[in-house]
């Protein structure tokens, strides 16, 4: 805010002070501020929908290209289940992955770099209020994304639904765990080169390793116990065996460790936007 | 802004060619990747090795492609992937960020030409898709052995798919208004082609009709040119590749320079 008059600065500084807040002021839950800040949210990344959400599909669909020609007619299979069909949730499950991530933490970055970020600190909204819209906003990105890609593939390769509330339920987890991942990341980086190596070297790698492309069976012994402490894991194995019905893991523990990882990033993302951790001076 | 005008001369003001002024500006472009390196040479390596991890889990255990393994048939079409997005990268994404931040005027100010704006432009882009290539393809040799059956197949097409590239970069960085732009042209046109022409497959798993348009594609004739200079073995002629790629080359130099002699997009 260098145009700002030092008194203008200061009350403002002194108003930012107090955005942490842990319960609302007046006793009621801020809907329309949450409901404000979700909009627009939802309006960032759908402004530019070529970018965010129709280029996503074109990748997705390239992958399945790749995969489907690179195999040729020589079709391979999983444990009995045509490639092809193994490949697509997990594809599905990449997408989300990445775009509910990517949405958080480009809509933080890039308001801490503008400088813009305290004009949504100061409205009278509580850290549950402001961590319940981001991650939603985030979240929605990576479902519409994920349903978008879902739709381009139905075109392509036959797909199956063996059971739809496993495939909302997985959805939905996956979209808010990465969601509030972003937000962590969002406001902890510093500058948009921390952010791309964050993708780059732990997101990217982690939702390419994690039983998208193959059956973790066909990794090492100790590759294979280390995928049970991968919640990406979870994610794309239950989003598998919602769509064809085969998993390689437990099903019902990963829809445990799926609500359990959500409920301590939930939490973690409370406590950051109330200690005021990078965001307030 | 009629002081741009006077940026784009068509010749020299001394009638010698602004070597440091070129050199400078090379050098700026190079300086501009490599102080966020983490982002423009690892990010890209550790990518690449993604894709190979992920393409030797599912297709390792003695698949063949003609008469190589399907890892010495990929190997070289990675490092082409790496190049042409690489070189892509750079020039579009310096040109993009000068024109949103309208410090473009800085680069365009100084008494170069055309030619030696694209020439320090261009260059610097081919060195970063160079660079980038350099390091997967150290990385790769760790984990695959990697053999070069001739090495000025392997100069030519990794040099000159840099060129294009840059060039390529270069004219959607001048074309772009948004970075948006650039995003779309990267996202629906380089990654498409730099997936879908040879890197990860032959070109004979095509339909007919899509074989029949590779002839036409350029990216097709660097990936496979390169893939003959490392292994010896190669789909389409080399020749056609040669004069195709030193052709369109050409070409795309010359819409650069004349981009830059019109002022299009960049002198209002």
């Amino acid at each position: 805010m260098p145009n700002l008059k030092h008194g203008a600065e200061v009350s403002i500084l002194i108003a930012a002070d107090k955005f942490s807040q842990t319960s609302p002021a007046n006793g009621k839950r801020n809907w329309l501020g949450l409901k404000t800040l979700y909009l627009r949210e939802i309006k960032r990344f759908s402004k530019v929908y070529i970018q965010t959400v129709l280029a996503p599909v074109v990748t997705t669909l390239i992958f399945l290209a790749i995969f489907t020609l690179a195999i040729g007619r020589a079709r391979g299979s999983i444990n009995g289940i045509p490639f092809i069909q193994f490949l697509t949730p997990g594809l599905i499950m990449m997408a989300i992955l990445q775009n509910a991530f990517a949405n958080a933490t480009s809509s933080l970055m890039s308001a801490k770099m503008q400088g813009n970020i305290v004009d949504t600190l100061l409205p009278p909204l509580t850290s549950g209020e402001l961590v319940l819209a981001y991650a939603s906003g985030g979240a929605t990105r990576g479902f519409v994304v994920g349903f978008s890609v879902t739709l381009a593939m139905a075109f392509f390769t036959p797909l199956e639904l063996s059971n739809i509330i496993l495939i909302f339920f997985h959805a939905i987890a996956a979209s808010y765990m990465m969601a509030t991942l972003g937000i962590i990341c969002g406001i902890w980086a510093d500058k948009n080169e921390q952010m791309a190596v964050i993708t780059g070297f732990i997101v990217t790698p982690l939702s390419f390793l994690s039983g998208t492309f193959y059956s973790i069976e066909q990794l090492p012994e100790v590759l294979q116990i280390l995928a049970m402490f991968n919640p990406f894991f979870y994610a794309i194995d239950g989003l598998r065996s919602g769509f064809i019905g085969y998993s390689d893991g437990p099903i019902l523990q990963g829809i445990i460790v799926m609500c359990l990882v959500n409920f301590a990033l939930w939490i973690f993302c409370i406590r950051l936007f109330s200690s005021g951790y990078k965001l307030k001076a | 802004m009629s002081s741009k005008s006077n940026s784009l001369q068509t010749r020299s003001v001394v009638k010698s060619t602004n070597w440091r002024g070129m050199w400078t500006l090379y050098q700026r472009e190079v300086r501009r990747y490599l102080k966020i390196s983490g982002q423009t040479l690892l990010a890209p390596i550790v990518t690449t090795l993604l894709f190979l991890t992920v393409f030797s889990v599912v297709f390792g255990g003695g698949r063949k492609v003609g008469e190589l393994t399907y890892i010495e048939f990929l190997a070289p079409g990675l490092l082409m992937m790496t190049i042409l997005q690489n070189a892509f990268a750079n020039t579009s994404t310096s040109l993009i960020s000068q024109k949103v931040n309208e410090s473009i005027v800085d680069t365009l100010m100084p008494p170069l030409s055309p030619f030696e704006l694209t020439t320090g432009f261009v260059l610097g882009g081919a060195t970063r898709g160079l660079m980038v290539a350099v390091g997967v393809g150290i990385t790769l040799s760790v984990i695959t052995p990697i053999s070069i059956q001739n090495p000025s197949a392997v100069a030519f097409f990794a040099f000159n798919a840099a060129l294009m590239m840059g060039s390529m970069g270069m004219m959607t960085g001048i074309w772009a208004e948004k970075f948006d732009h650039v995003s779309t042209v990267t996202n629906f046109i380089i990654l498409p082609l730099s997936f879908l022409s040879g890197t990860f497959f032959p070109i004979s798993r095509f339909p007919e009709l899509l074989q029949m348009a590779n002839n036409y594609n350029p990216f097709f004739y660097l990936i496979d040119g390169l893939r003959f200079g490392f292994t010896g073995q190669s789909t389409g002629s080399i020749e056609t590749g040669i004069f195709f790629v030193i052709a369109v080359n050409i070409l795309l130099w010359a819409s650069c320079y004349w981009m830059l002699f019109i002022g299009y997009k960049i002198k209002d």
